[in-house]
């Protein structure tokens, strides 16, 4: 019974870049350290292109999760929120992460790499913060959660709902909070 | 009675819906205002596992409205280290709290050796798979009263050492499990399309009696390929298969998935309404 192994190796190739690329060096080799046996010769033949098509697939869905739970992020990068999710998604979502939990971890990736050409104009970053605090309110239990942000963060959701692209500098402190009064109780949310 | 005869009898009782789709929060009240439009809709049961109570009442409130049927991805009946008897318990109780007429999950695997997917894997066309995941079907079942269906699944990857095709794999699997069929039509085109081969003779090799359901989307192309990113309207490839499908399947409901790129609702809604015309057209429905 291999078929557990298979499926684990198979998993593996199609989350960890790096993996699949060592994979494809020595398939025979890689499978039977895998712990495979008789089918190591025929996991070998796996086809490299398609393993990376499956790769590719896989992001396409991580990243259809992550903007759903993101629409505000994703309307103020436009393109360049797909070409962050690329860099991000190089490695595998932890074991049982939630897409809500992908969301977040994206959220945070986008935070460190700020500094980095491709996350202009400087509100996005306030607009991240805000989505991904609401999503640690609703899915984390979280009874009381803070943000201040350094944008008007309620006009420029208006804007980008109704399709316009904001101008100027849109500074404006935020002050963005979301409670509830036990882990039961409806969220609560006031932004001004 | 035999088996099969019983089961195909079992199925044919399940109600008819008609048209409807995948919900996706974003059109949430336009979809309220435009219910009459939508004959039944679709949820990702995955995602209101572990739901915080808000979630719990935007589920309340879509089931004053329209009948639900759950989908989930990631049981991952395919998996050979067996199911995660959690997960089934949760997916179980959610089953139980919207009473649906079925449920459904994925011919593939999700989950393997502490890895998560998010997305069906295909599984090898073997005797080992058929026997792993009718085992696991079994124990779903016995959890769960409630109908599953199984759909066929998109991948670009073909495991090595097949022992059967593909048809003749689900085949094996729906009379084993004893289960009806999501049969998703653009599946069967993209899969085809990329891999080769005649979707309308895919189609004739299945056991077509066993169709509960259809699922139906638009991928979009990259690098001479198909990818099934349901991002994009329903291409006319795809719509022929639905029609050629539904003309010879008892098809009881077809879904439409739409994952990213939302279009304004009424887009959506109008590829609902050629597909009820297409049911109505070979009376699966009034």
């Amino acid at each position: 019974m291999e078929l557990a192994l298979q499926q684990k190796l198979v998993a593996r190739l199609a989350t960890d870049r790096e993996f699949r690329e060592k994979f494809f060096a020595d398939p025979v080799r890689v499978a039977a350290s895998e712990g495979l046996t008789v089918a190591a010769e025929g996991l070998a033949q796996l086809h490299q292109e398609q393993l990376r098509q499956f790769a590719r697939l896989l992001r396409t869905r991580r990243l259809a999760q992550v903007s759903l739970r993101l629409p505000l992020t994703r309307k103020a990068l436009g393109p360049r929120f797909v070409d962050c999710f690329r860099n991000y998604a190089v490695n595998p979502p932890p074991p049982g992460r939630r897409p809500s939990e992908d969301a977040i971890a994206f959220a945070e990736h986008l935070e460190d790499h700020a500094a980095a050409p491709g996350l202009e104009p400087a509100w996005a970053l306030s607009l991240v913060r805000y989505e991904a605090a609401r999503i640690e309110a609703e899915w984390h239990n979280r009874r009381l959660v803070v943000r201040c942000l350094p944008h008007a963060v309620r006009r420029l959701a208006e804007l980008l709902t109704a399709g316009t692209v904001p101008e100027g500098s849109q500074r404006r402190p935020t002050l963005a909070v979301w409670w509830r009064a036990s882990a039961a109780s409806r969220l609560k949310h006031w932004l001004g | 009675m035999g088996r099969k005869t019983e089961i195909t009898n079992l199925l044919a009782n399940l109600p008819r819906l008609g048209a409807g789709l995948s919900y996706r929060r974003p059109f949430r009240e336009e979809l309220l205002q435009k219910q009459s439009e939508v004959d039944f809709i679709e949820i990702i049961g995955d995602g209101y596992l572990d739901a915080p109570p808000e979630k719990l009442d935007e589920l309340a409130l879509l089931a004053e409205h329209f009948t639900i049927v759950p989908h989930f991805t990631s049981l991952s009946l395919g998996s050979a280290e067996g199911l995660d008897e959690r997960y089934l318990e949760k997916a179980g109780l959610l089953i139980k709290r919207l009473a649906p007429p079925w449920w459904s999950e994925h011919i593939g695997f999700t989950r393997a050796g502490g890895v998560s997917l998010g997305h069906p894997a295909p599984l090898p066309f073997t005797r080992e798979a058929v026997d792993v995941i009718t085992r696991n079907i079994i124990t779903a079942r016995r959890a769960i009263a409630t109908p599953l269906i199984l759909e066929n699944v998109c991948s670009p990857l073909v495991w090595p050492g097949a022992e059967m095709d593909e048809p003749a794999f689900i085949t094996e699997v729906l009379f084993n499990s004893g289960c009806g069929l999501l049969l998703d039509v653009t599946n069967i085109h993209t899969n085809a399309t990329n891999l080769g081969g005649d979707p309308a003779a895919f189609l004739d090799q299945l056991p077509l009696d066993r169709v509960v359901q259809a699922h139906f989307s638009g991928g979009h192309e990259s690098k001479g390929r198909l990818v099934d990113s349901r991002a994009q309207p329903v291409p006319e490839g795809v719509w022929k298969l639905l029609e050629l499908a539904v003309a010879r399947a008892p098809v009881r409901s077809i879904c439409l998935e739409r994952d990213d790129n939302l279009p304004p609702l009424p887009e959506m809604l109008w590829e609902v309404e050629r597909a009820r015309a297409i049911g109505r057209q070979h009376r699966r429905w009034n």
